[in-house]
């Protein structure tokens, strides 16, 4: 218990302080995590709209592949990036390994599943006529996709909350193909499991909180757009 | 009463030239060429799974079918501009009534407003003003569907299509609202296509019609020429005629409601048919007395009811009765 109140107040302290080390390691996992979640809603939402309303062969295949990521071991994930993106791999004369490029293109792959999965529930929900409905007044591929995105609206919202909240609080991944670099690709994860093994456990412990504090703080302003939302 | 100068001439809004559609090895609509008229309400009728709504979707371009081709009028303006649907379930996105109404023109760039004064118009039409500033998924079924009509009158398209537009509607609600879309859609320009299984429906609205059973047309043209010339026997019971075949083998036609039983010396109408009928059960219907039974002839028995005027006196089961009906039509003829 005392060393859960001496983090709270490390964590305060921290903050207070204004450490730009500190500052910088939150910003830059907003910046990764959000980025691969954007990524992951940009692929996944015409992704999930397939899967949703219209039915091809590999059909059934796809959506159990979605469904079985949607629990994928972000230390895997992190190991498939490294084995392509190392120097040796099929891609590592791209140079992205231990890059913040990588760690987002891992987020990526852990995020889209969720938000492929989400989107199928949530467009699934809508009547089924919706679709016609929006052909026959006028709206054509694009407008219609956004027009049933909006509608969708809540279940969207819930995949970005889950794609979010999976990849701002995985470790194995960012570790993996980031190589946790203190002035490039050290995220406050990272800089959790680094800080224990130095024994700095009331650190780690603050680094805890502030992550918790921050996916709480992007939580809520989702929740409070999807309560507006429902009206 | 039909629309000044409407339908038959000149070119037809939509036309149906060697179209198939087929559904799991099953041919659901096969229409080797069909002209629908311009300017005229045309009523699809016929029993559920007849191929209806699919004839409207292929108008709409909502489904391409496996063969042959649907046109519409070069007037028109292609299928995004130029049809209107109403559909059956009606269908809103989140947001009030008037949003809902406005969407469809927005989507055609129709500027604002221009917009605002179709909107209302349409909405006044189909009684729904009132509730433009209603959130439109709180609306009852039917407020829903009239706002549903008014979504698809307010495009103003030369083509529109309406599937069932009063089917949510309980009995009361349907006979008010039906009195206003036949006025409705008399006072509106352009082409309606409208699917009704209800005969009755069917009557009221249309100026032609199209009777569709088992994906084939059986017959169309207009209104009266379909009522007074049924192609076959299965036809005709589907626009209500009770089909019995006479001593000389001709099968004829007897007018719903026209079946009577004679009072006494009462001189028959003239080119009335006489039957011969016998009673099986006497049926109170409220203030109203059924008599259900068979019309016996050489060829057969066919059930029907004979609904009995003021003042007849109710026959009893078993007896057998000489009864007539004026109107009958020769089918297949």
């Amino acid at each position: 218990m005392r060393d859960l109140l001496a983090a709270f107040a490390r964590a305060f302290d921290l903050l207070a302080s204004g450490d730009p080390a500190l500052y910088t390691i939150m910003a830059r996992t907003l910046v990764v995590s959000g980025a691969a979640t954007l990524l992951a809603l940009l692929a996944g939402v015409p992704i999930g709209y397939l899967l949703a309303r219209r039915r091809f062969a590999g059909h059934t295949l796809l959506l159990g592949l979605v469904n079985t990521g949607m629990g994928l071991p972000p230390v895997v994930v992190g190991l498939f990036v490294w084995l392509v993106l190392a120097r040796s791999g099929p891609l590592g004369d791209l140079d992205l390994i231990y890059t913040r490029r990588a760690m987002v293109l891992a987020q990526f792959i852990i995020a889209l599943p969720l938000v492929v999965g989400f989107t199928v529930t949530s467009l699934r929900a809508l009547p089924e006529r919706l679709p016609d409905l929006l052909r026959t007044l006028g709206a054509r591929r694009w407008r219609m996709l956004w027009l049933l995105a909006r509608e969708a609206r809540l279940g969207l919202l819930a995949a970005v909350m889950a794609g979010f909240g999976a990849v701002v609080s995985e470790v194995g991944a960012s570790m993996t193909v980031g190589g946790n670099l203190e002035r490039s690709t050290r995220v406050l994860t990272t800089a959790i499991v680094t800080e224990t093994g130095r024994g700095d456990v009331p650190l780690a412990l603050a680094l805890g909180l502030i992550l918790l504090v921050l996916a709480f703080a992007v939580n809520l302003v989702l929740t409070w757009a999807q309560t507006r939302g429902s009206r | 009463m039909s629309r000044p100068g409407t339908g038959g001439a000149g070119a037809p809004a939509v036309v149906f030239d060697g179209v198939r559609v087929v559904r799991e090895r099953r041919t659901i609509l096969d229409v080797p060429r069909l002209a629908l008229p311009a300017d005229a309400v045309t009523v699809l009728f016929g029993p559920n799974g007849g191929g209806k709504t699919t004839m409207l979707r292929l108008i709409a371009g909502l489904e391409r079918p496996d063969a042959g081709v649907v046109r519409l009028a070069a007037g028109a303006g292609g299928r995004r501009d130029g049809v209107a649907y109403g559909f059956q379930e009606p269908v809103f996105l989140r947001g009030t009534v008037r949003m809902n109404l406005e969407l469809g023109l927005t989507l055609r760039k129709v500027p604002p407003m221009e917009r605002v004064a179709r909107v209302r118009a349409a909405a006044d039409e189909c009684g729904i003003g009132h509730l433009l500033e209603r959130d439109a998924r709180t609306l009852s079924v039917g407020e829903a569907q009239r706002a549903n009509l008014a979504r698809a009158l307010a495009l103003g398209a030369p083509i529109t299509l309406l599937d069932e537009p009063l089917a949510a509607f309980d009995r009361v609600g349907r006979v008010a609202f039906l009195d206003e879309l036949a006025v409705l859609l008399r006072r509106r320009a352009g082409t309606v296509v409208l699917v009704t299984h209800d005969r009755e429906e069917a009557l009221r609205l249309g100026d032609h019609m199209v009777v569709l059973v088992a994906g084939r047309v059986r017959a169309a043209g207009p209104l009266r020429a379909v009522l007074e010339r049924p192609p076959d026997p299965e036809t005709a019971e589907l626009l209500g005629y009770t089909v019995v075949v006479d001593g000389r083998g001709v099968t004829l036609g007897i007018p719903p409601g026209a079946l009577r039983i004679p009072r006494g010396a009462v001189p028959l109408a003239p080119g009335a048919r006489c039957f011969r009928f016998r009673v099986e059960r006497v049926l109170e219907v409220g203030l109203e007395t059924r008599v259900r039974g068979r019309i016996l002839t050489p060829a057969g028995e066919v059930a029907t009811e004979i609904a009995l005027l003021a003042g007849d006196v109710p026959p009893v089961p078993g007896e057998v009765l000489e009864v007539s009906a004026a109107g009958c039509v020769a089918i297949g003829s």
